[in-house]
């Protein structure tokens, strides 16, 4: 049972930097095209990032494409943020002593991140509907509530965990 | 915490040093001292006996309840 546990722990851990790395170069890459396309060729506003369309909004207001373009960039930060706290969990992550108050820190923190990303989603969300609304052609699908409901799951673990920190605290100071 | 410790009386009045109440108690060194200086948060009750049993005292001699 410990064996399979440290082995999933190994993996997981892999594939955290693995994620976070996929997910800075995606920063990276949105950042860089949303520039092209601002300051160096508008064209590229058509295939900002896997297909992503956005020269019906960028026609209907250069304003409104660089708040949908920071939103965008943001929201991948801010995934990458919080896989860089898993990957932070994972270093001081000690096997034998699993309950430490900065493991649950960390994880209330990530919580209060995908909290914060939801709201942003939310708000992008919104200002997307109206953008359609006024006839701006453009397909985005923000993920709004997948980040609330994300954020509520992790908050309740965290608060497990702290609880866990707390009781093996009073195991060890019990003499 | 309310719940003061008085270890280090009553090994005072029994002259008994902290490495001679390790050995009679049968606890570690660290753990006598966490609970001496009352960093404990919990004392079994068989801790207890035995060091009731060593220092020749009560409970009550040992804890004390001070209300702030």
């Amino acid at each position: 049972m410990e064996t399979n546990t440290l082995k999933i722990l190994q993996i997981v851990k892999v594939l955290s930097w693995i994620v976070f790395i996929g997910l800075c170069i995606t920063a990276g890459a949105v950042a860089v095209t949303f520039l092209i396309s601002l300051f160096v060729n508008p064209a590229v506003a058509g295939d900002l990032y896997q297909k992503l369309d956005l020269s019906d909004l960028y026609s209907f207001g250069i304003g409104h494409y660089i708040a949908i373009g920071l939103l965008m960039i943001l929201l991948t930060v801010l995934k990458a943020v919080i896989f860089y706290l898993v990957i932070r969990i994972f270093k001081n992550l000690d096997i034998n002593k699993p309950f430490s108050f900065e493991t649950a820190m960390l994880t209330r923190i990530i919580s209060y991140v995908a909290f914060a990303a939801g709201l942003i989603a939310m708000a992008a969300n919104g200002y997307t509907e109206w953008l359609i609304g006024q006839g701006v052609a453009m397909q985005k699908d923000w993920a709004g509530t997948e980040w609330l409901f994300l954020a509520g799951i992790i908050f309740v673990v965290a608060i497990i965990f702290t609880r866990g920190v707390e009781l093996q605290s009073e195991h060890e100071l019990t003499i | 915490m309310p719940i003061v410790v008085n270890l280090d009386v009553m090994m005072a009045k029994r002259k008994m040093s902290l490495n001679e109440l390790s050995s009679k108690v049968d606890l570690t060194l660290s753990n006598l001292s966490v609970l001496k200086t009352g960093k404990a948060k919990a004392i079994r009750f068989s801790t207890l006996e035995s060091i009731c049993k060593a220092l020749d005292c009560q409970p009550g001699d040992i804890l004390e309840y001070r209300d702030k």
